[in-house]
């Protein structure tokens, strides 16, 4: 028997046909669950109104008179429901936002505080990544999200992917969401996200290997950290399988 | 019970087993192994009146895996290696064996590598599906793959030997 098929035997030959789960207890769990996503899906349909409706002034303010059209491709807004499952921390931090949701009638939020420059290039434009205002119903201290963006040459900003918490606060110390390329946009988008403490150094691991993000420091609150992978270490939508922040000194954060 | 409270009932008896037994061989833990998936179920009943008629067993599955490999993410956790198996009368030396070379096996991959191969090898799913499963290119199913094959092949020898030693 060759080891393939030791393996595959061992794998049947060990279950266990009478393992009984609580479905009663499924059901009920179920059943919350699903009631949370509906209340999720109008909250996260205010929250764009809420966008569109700030936004109509902020396109005016951002672009100003006789600057470029704004750009073809309309900025996507992606709007993280609450979490939806009884494993809370398996949530929390390195999985993405779900796909962002493509709104063609959205302007862009002003960013909030200065670009951050990736130094990637997608042809012309430049990869960065930036803040901007959210507001998610019943969560107060929810007021920002990271967006990656381009920018063409002479300012036009394309928005391809914003991620925000959804839940707490977006100024917690450690990490937030991680926002990974999902396909959609027109150019790879590199992994990104924000650390809140004295980080000096996030440090990615996939397939046991370590990559180091690239990092800068917010313009708007120096606490917080805004990294990003180079898209020659950690290709574009490949999922981390953990990550670490380090201060000035080397201890993890 | 309505009609689709009941379909769920029969496709949740039907496929806990499994499930349950795919998430002992991704966390080599039972309690980890039942609660992940219940919360596949969980997440599956939640959605069950637009799956039940398509894929309902895929949909729960890449949910038990998707949900384990991000649990993995953060934090990082050690596999268990010294579970203690169920006894049974019979076959139990058998039993205890294959479990305990299974465990460790399975233990000396890292959580993607187990996640492929029990797509791969036990839902003996295509490579393309594992792929769109895991979110991953087929690029990296087949050479993840060939990599946990031969993790799997240096180990059993030096398994072998330590077996032969008790």
């Amino acid at each position: 028997m060759s080891e393939l098929e030791r393996l595959r035997h061992a794998m049947r030959a060990t279950e266990r046909p009478d393992a009984v789960l609580d479905l009663a207890s499924v059901m009920r769990e179920g059943r919350r669950l699903r009631t949370r996503r509906r209340v999720a899906g109008a909250g996260a349909a205010t929250l764009a109104t809420g966008l569109a409706a700030v936004v109509v002034v902020v396109a005016v303010g951002a672009s100003g008179p006789g600057a470029p059209a704004p750009t073809e491709r309309p900025p996507p807004v992606a709007v993280a429901p609450p979490s939806v499952g009884v494993s809370p921390m398996a949530e929390k931090s390195l999985k993405s936002t779900p796909p962002p949701t493509v709104r063609n009638d959205e302007p862009l939020p002003k960013p909030l505080g200065q670009l951050v420059d990736s130094g990637v290039r997608h042809g012309t434009e430049r990869r960065v990544y930036y803040f901007v205002p959210v507001s998610v119903p019943g969560e107060p201290k929810v007021s920002i999200g990271l967006a990656a963006g381009r920018q063409a040459p002479g300012g036009p900003l394309t928005t391809d992917i914003l991620v925000n918490d959804v839940e707490g606060s977006d100024r917690s110390a450690g990490f937030h969401q991680i926002g990974y390329d999902e396909g959609s946009a027109p150019a790879p988008v590199p992994t990104f996200g924000y650390f809140v403490g004295p980080a000096k150094r996030i440090i990615g691991t996939v397939d046991g290997r370590q990559v180091d993000a690239r990092v800068a420091r917010w313009s708007f609150d120096k606490q917080v950290v805004i990294f990003w992978f180079d898209p020659v270490h950690l290709t574009p939508g490949e999922r981390l399988d953990g990550i670490v922040a380090r201060d000035g000194g080397g201890r993890r954060l | 019970m309505a009609r689709g409270d009941a379909d769920f009932v029969e496709f949740a008896r039907a496929a806990s087993a499994r499930l349950t037994h795919a998430a002992f061989l991704m966390t080599g833990d039972h309690h980890q192994a039942e609660d992940a998936a219940q919360t596949a179920l969980v997440r599956t009943y939640a959605s069950w009146s637009r799956i039940h008629d398509d894929d309902a067993y895929g949909y729960a599955r890449r949910t038990l895996v998707n949900h384990l490999v991000d649990g993995w993410r953060r934090p990082m956790r050690e596999y268990p290696t010294d579970e203690v198996p169920e006894q049974r009368r019979e076959d139990v030396a058998d039993d205890v064996a294959t479990r305990r070379w299974l465990i460790a096996i399975l233990g000396a991959l890292s959580p993607r590598e187990r996640a492929i191969v029990i797509l791969r090898y036990y839902f003996d799913l295509p490579e393309a599906q594992v792929a769109r499963e895991l979110s991953v290119s087929v690029g990296t199913v087949k050479s993840t793959s060939s990599r946990a094959l031969e993790k799997l092949r240096s180990a059993t020898p030096r398994m072998a030997d330590e077996e032969a030693r008790r």
